[in-house]
């Protein structure tokens, strides 16, 4: 009855197959499955944002999805942002900018920022306070984030 | 000569790893056959222990262990960083809510969970003591076993112990006026994004240690007494913490999973949930009376300050914030008499410990409210009342002690600047202005070693712990800049106890100052090696050659290090080693056990705009100005103030631990416990800093990134009363909260 | 191997399959669409279902938003993001939009669906005034066929609905206005950043004078009262006359004072000062609409 389920998902372009038990969420399978340990565990309902991945094109909390739920799915995490070892302009305006003070909530305040601007590539400051305000962070990085985000919108990240 | 050195801002050390996930946190190191644990608690904030059934959690498969108190050495051994209070599982009775009665190990963390859920604790409740008025109170049962302090006086109290500050006679003093208040700072909690994490696994005959620690020789220092075993057989591993904030510093369950591990023979790997690390770690809340003397034109005469902090039912490293924090309590102020008692009490709440600001930010609260309480009777404006009373470097505001080591008037100038203090305000609006001063480290003692090898290229050895103030950056920075490395050359290891030589601790801003002059010393010495090697392969006199960062200058020509340390290494190659070893001596006659080596100084002015109807405050502006001597990494500096500043607006507007009757924590977590978001931010926010080079650090260095926190809600308050006039005198200023002082 | 936290999870493909899963396993079935809530209490254990049903790959329920009848149809699958971007609901429901805004962050709207939002039923539920202000329309299916429920009779307390055992939602319907209707959404909150709401209310003035107001988080479950003298809708009207008129719609307010988030004070002050703004910004919806 709580058989273990086959999957298959996309993760980051490559295609991953594997079964799960039922309960096992979309994080407890990125990291413990696929060593995917770029994609972190904090609140675990789904405010904190540290577990955001990006799932057929939306952010999402991973700890709120269940594994199951993403069969099918195309996800990005963190670990998919550079390409060949090249960062992406959003991780290099991280860097540049000073955004990552203790680095935990990283990863998801990439893949937010990912996803806002590919929403909205060229967002006002309160968009951007608004569509990243589900990514905590207590060091209290927001001013650097935004301002790396604002550099790549306004197209100054080379 | 170095574009990456000291006074620039390279990129984060570390902080490519962190942008790609790649950062290895405690959580995510994965040893194999490693055992999953859990820690089982009681819902219960001070009970009697009745009987522990461990069988039916024993028996659910996977499960390798189920500890309690009955299985350690007997009696269970206890420890803390001031006192050896605290058990390594509870004995006979839980003090706080969420205190752990045993741990259950297994095989996969399911099992563990649901073993944990079958342990049958019987327990009988017990009343507890949460409020500073109960602990207080004449016939208050006692939260501390009476024969933990034998011979103390205070034994028979819940005070764990009174601090004394006082000069001049605060009694005999004439005032005009006299403005007696009392203000009260929250229970709040660090929140750090990582939860804690801990691993321990058996290491031959010693045991190794991963830990989110902040202090990785402390906590070595505490296991090897606890295990019996020497120094060098415990290993403790410090991964970069995520955000530790004070919370971090000293062991908590380290040694149950150390005890776990050692029974088992098998690694075994701890990490808390959100609602674990919330009972795991606070800072302390406090209620604050102040009595202020001034004469009719702002002079203070006398300042009379009570602080009753009310710290956990272990005293882990609390005592200490109290006495610390509350010594510069009356703050950086000429005031010819002054007393102070600050007492820390105990509770049966969960220990609370350091917390950036350290005991500070709780009377700074209270005397820079009072001062514009006293400033606004005056009818003396709030800027000049603390410019015609502020320190001016060199004056011992603290009689004896380490005298005012800045400029204070200039950063308080430029903030008021900033803010546009005195120039005119919209309707409903208002402007806030406060100042503070937090003593940096009184001792220390951190060694470092740097090795120059052949190339050039450079490795750092030092056992600060990087939690997101960017140590490794500036210290890789000041090597890069002795040694004339690009600063992607020089490689800063950290976080083994086993290969990184010891450091006292990284906490109170100290380490840019004592851990960055060690590192400067080892490459003095590295830099003399080179002279004499220059000396003997040139056949010049030593005197005669000198160096400049990468350069060595003989009479004649310069040649880069490289050249030098080639020629003068030869054919076996080799590299050059230097230690360096800052030694900040221990003063048994100073109450603190030492001078602050330094003063962190900050002074924060707000603008804000406060909704009537509803009490919802809105920062327009945010002004933070420290005075931080060199600024080694400028970018680091200031997102370490931003970041300070945006703490302080956590517990000034909606931080704050909630207890039912019977002081359960009834918001553990991160729904009910609320932080700021980057919706929460000031419309304006603008950081600076005041660069005169006067520390005692590396380059003029002081150290930074508590002060920023310190004057915050003091600031915000008195914005809020200068728009409505309505007074706050307790925190959090949250919108309900602020609603009820402007409708009474 | 024993699988402690075991549950079986089902995905079914049409809407009677699901029904018959509800039949058979009762109330040891927990159906998940959003997951938003649904998660956070299978991993605290205060549900140990013995089977999950994930709705979200019946093609019925992702239709999304369509117009049908006289109705605009939001399908239970839809989610809060795209609630929010629709044109047709901000055309004419635009104090939905206000609502599903701020349910949480991003990430949570991207996931939270409507009809999860509804049958979860907090009181503080924020899409429940401007679906109460506007009427709408539950549509339930079951293995007994299907039915009809109205938002007005569809909350009993926190989370309890009037939805029979073996029901679930399929769609929520709005039926669009016959005559031009200004409506906004306000809510309190603890701090500007995503929160749960500790007052929420709706406020929709219709062209025949005809004022409704819904609120939530004052009670066991959300209240729905009407104006119909005329007075709230009446630009012109005292500030007396409508404080006593909002005085008798918010009889209804009976806040808990075991709440953490707000007091009871502090929450029916907030109803008054939301009613007073979110009146406010109906009547200026409505004259633009007019205008249009």
């Amino acid at each position: 009855m709580t058989d273990k389920i086959p999957i298959q998902m996309t993760v980051n372009g490559r295609v991953r197959a594997f079964t799960v038990a039922p309960q096992k969420t979309l994080l407890d399978v990125l990291r413990d499955e696929l060593g995917l340990f770029g994609t972190k565990e904090c609140c675990r309902v789904g405010e904190c944002g540290a577990c955001t991945v990006i799932v057929d094109g939306r952010t999402v909390d991973s700890c709120l999805m269940l594994a199951a739920e993403a069969d099918g799915a195309e996800v990005t995490t963190v670990e998919g942002l550079a390409d060949n070892g090249r960062l992406s302009a959003l991780q290099e305006a991280f860097l540049d900018r000073g955004a990552a003070q203790c680095g935990f909530c990283v990863p998801g305040q990439l893949m937010s920022a990912q996803a806002l601007l590919a929403h909205t590539p060229h967002p006002t400051r309160a968009q951007i306070e608004e569509g990243m305000a589900g990514n905590l962070c207590r060091c209290g990085g927001y001013e650097r984030i935004i301002e790396a985000i604002l550099d790549v919108a306004d197209g100054t990240e080379p | 000569m170095n574009s990456q050195g000291v006074g620039s801002s390279p990129h984060r050390a570390g902080g490519y790893d962190r942008v790609t996930g790649l950062q290895e946190y405690v959580a995510d190191i994965r040893l194999s056959d490693a055992l999953e644990a859990k820690l089982v608690a009681i819902d219960c904030a001070h009970a009697r222990i009745v009987s522990i059934d461990t069988i039916e959690a024993a028996s659910v498969p996977g499960v390798r262990l189920v500890l309690t108190a009955a299985d350690l050495p007997q009696p269970v051994p206890r420890f803390g960083p001031q006192a050896s209070d605290r058990p390594v599982l509870a004995v006979d009775e839980t003090k706080y809510h969420g205190e752990p009665v045993a741990l259950v190990a297994a095989e996969t963390l399911e099992a563990a969970e649901e073993a944990a859920r079958l342990v049958r604790v019987e327990y009988e409740e017990l009343p507890a003591i949460f409020t500073l008025a109960d602990a207080l109170a004449p016939s208050a049962p006692l939260v501390q076993d009476t024969s933990l302090r034998p011979n103390d006086p205070l034994a028979a109290t819940n005070v764990f112990r009174e601090h004394r500050v006082a000069w001049g006679d605060v009694d005999a003093v004439d005032a005009d006026l006299v403005v007696d208040r009392s203000y009260t700072f929250p229970m709040v909690t660090h929140f750090p994004i990582e939860v804690p994490a801990f691993i321990a696994a058996p290491d031959g005959d010693g045991v190794a240690i991963w830990s989110s620690i902040q202090h990785p020789n402390w906590l070595q220092k505490i296991l090897a007494k606890l295990l019996g075993l020497p120094l060098a057989k415990v290993r403790v591993h410090a991964p970069d913490p995520g955000g530790g904030f004070g919370g971090k510093q000293h062991a908590k369950y380290e040694p149950v999973v150390a005890f776990a591990a050692l029974k088992t023979g098998r690694p075994v790997r701890l990490v808390l949930s959100l609602e674990e690390t919330f009972q795991a770690m606070r800072r302390a809340a406090c209620e604050t009376r102040v009595r202020s003397g001034f004469k009719r034109d702002g002079t203070l005469v006398f300042q009379d300050i009570q602080a009753n902090y009310l710290i956990g039912a272990y005293v882990d490293i609390a005592d200490r914030v109290v006495g610390k924090g509350s010594y510069v309590g009356a703050g950086p102020y000429n005031i010819p008499a002054v007393r102070i008692v600050a007492r820390s009490v105990l509770s049966h709440t969960m220990p609370s410990t350091a917390f950036r600001g350290f005991g500070n930010p709780q009377v700074n609260w209270a005397v820079e409210s009072n001062l514009d309480e006293g400033a606004l009777e005056l009818g003396i404006d709030r800027l000049e009342i603390r410019l015609r009373n502020l320190a001016r470097r060199g004056d011992a505001f603290i009689p004896f002690d380490t005298p005012a080591d800045g400029d204070w008037q200039q950063t308080v100038r430029r903030a008021a600047q900033l803010i546009d203090w005195g120039k005119p305000l919209a309707p409903g609006r208002g402007r806030g202005i406060a100042l503070g001063v937090k003593s940096g480290p009184t001792t220390g003692l951190s060694y470092s070693i740097v090795r120059l090898l052949v190339d050039g290229s450079v490795v750092v050895y030092a056992g600060t712990s990087d939690m997101g103030q960017g140590a490794r950056t500036v210290f890789a920075q000041i090597a890069a800049e002795e040694l004339g490395a690009p600063i992607e050359w020089v490689t800063v290891i950290m976080g083994d106890t086993l290969v990184v030589p010891y450091d006292q601790q990284t906490s109170a801003s100290r380490s840019t100052v004592l851990m960055g002059n060690s590192i400067l010393k080892a490459c003095r010495s590295i830099q003399a090696q080179l002279r004499s090697m220059a000396a003997r392969v040139h056949g010049r006199p030593e005197s005669e050659i000198s160096i400049d960062h990468g350069v060595i200058r003989l009479a004649d020509r310069e040649l880069p290090i490289v050249d030098v340390l080639k020629d003068g290494l030869g054919s076996l190659g080799g590299e050059l080693i230097g230690t360096g070893e800052e030694r900040k001596v221990a003063e048994a006659a100073h109450p603190l056990g030492g001078a602050p080596a330094f003063f962190e100084f900050n002074c924060t002015a707000i603008e804000a705009e406060v909704d009537g109807d509803t009490g919802d405050v809105t920062i327009l502006r945010h002004v933070t100005v420290s005075d931080v001597g060199k600024a080694i990494n400028p970018l680091q500096v200031k997102m370490q103030d931003e970041g300070a500043a945006l703490q302080g607006l956590g517990h000034t507007l909606m931080e704050h631990y909630i207890f039912d009757e019977g002081g359960r924590v009834r918001n553990l977590g991160a729904i009910d416990y609320r932080i700021p978001t980057s919706m929460d931010l000031p419309h304006e926010f603008v950081s600076e800093i005041i660069e005169n080079g006067d520390g005692p650090g590396p380059y003029g260095a002081k150290g930074m990134s508590e002060g920023a926190l310190l004057c915050v809600a003091p600031a915000v308050a008195a914005a809020v009363r200068d728009a409505t006039g309505a007074v706050i005198r307790d925190l959090p200023l949250t919108p309900e909260r602020g609603w009820r002082a402007l409708h009474g | 191997m024993n699988d402690f936290s075991g549950f079986a999870y089902a995905r079914p493909s049409t809407v009677s399959e699901a029904a018959s899963l509800l039949a058979e396993y009762g109330s040891e079935a927990r159906l998940l669409s959003g997951g938003t809530d649904l998660i956070i209490k299978l991993h605290n254990k205060t549900l140990r279902p013995r089977i999950v049903v994930d709705l979200k790959r019946i093609p019925e329920l992702r239709r999304g938003i369509s117009e049908i009848d006289g109705h605009l149809s939001i399908s239970a699958a839809t989610v809060m993001t795209d609630i929010a971007r629709d044109e047709r609901i901000a055309r004419y429901f635009p104090a939905l939009i206000d609502a599903v805004s701020v349910v949480g962050s991003v990430q949570i709207r991207n996931r939270a669906t409507l009809a999860g939002n509804i049958c979860n039923a907090s009181p503080a539920a924020d899409s429940a005034p401007p679906l109460l202000v506007h009427g709408a329309e539950v549509l339930a299916a079951s293995v007994n066929g299907t039915r009809r429920i109205p938002i007005a009779e569809f909350f009993v307390r926190s989370g309890v609905t009037t939805l029979r055992a073996g029901e679930f939602v399929t769609a929520i319907e709005l039926p669009l206005p016959k005559r031009p209707i200004g409506a906004a959404h306000m809510r309190r909150s603890r701090r500007r950043g995503h929160d749960l709401a500790s007052v929420t209310l709706c406020c929709g003035v219709d062209e025949s004078g005809l004022t409704r107001l819904a609120y939530g988080s004052v009670g066991p479950k959300p209240v729905l009262a009407l104006d119909e003298s005329g007075v709230l809708a009446d630009p012109g009207a005292p500030d007396e006359a409508k404080a006593e008129i909002f005085e008798s719609m918010f009889a209804g307010a009976s806040p808990s004072p075991r709440s953490m988030r707000a007091s009871p004070e502090y929450r029916l002050a907030m109803l008054r000062v939301l009613g007073v703004r979110a009146l406010r910004k109906a009547i200026e919806r409505l004259e633009k609409g007019r205008a249009q």
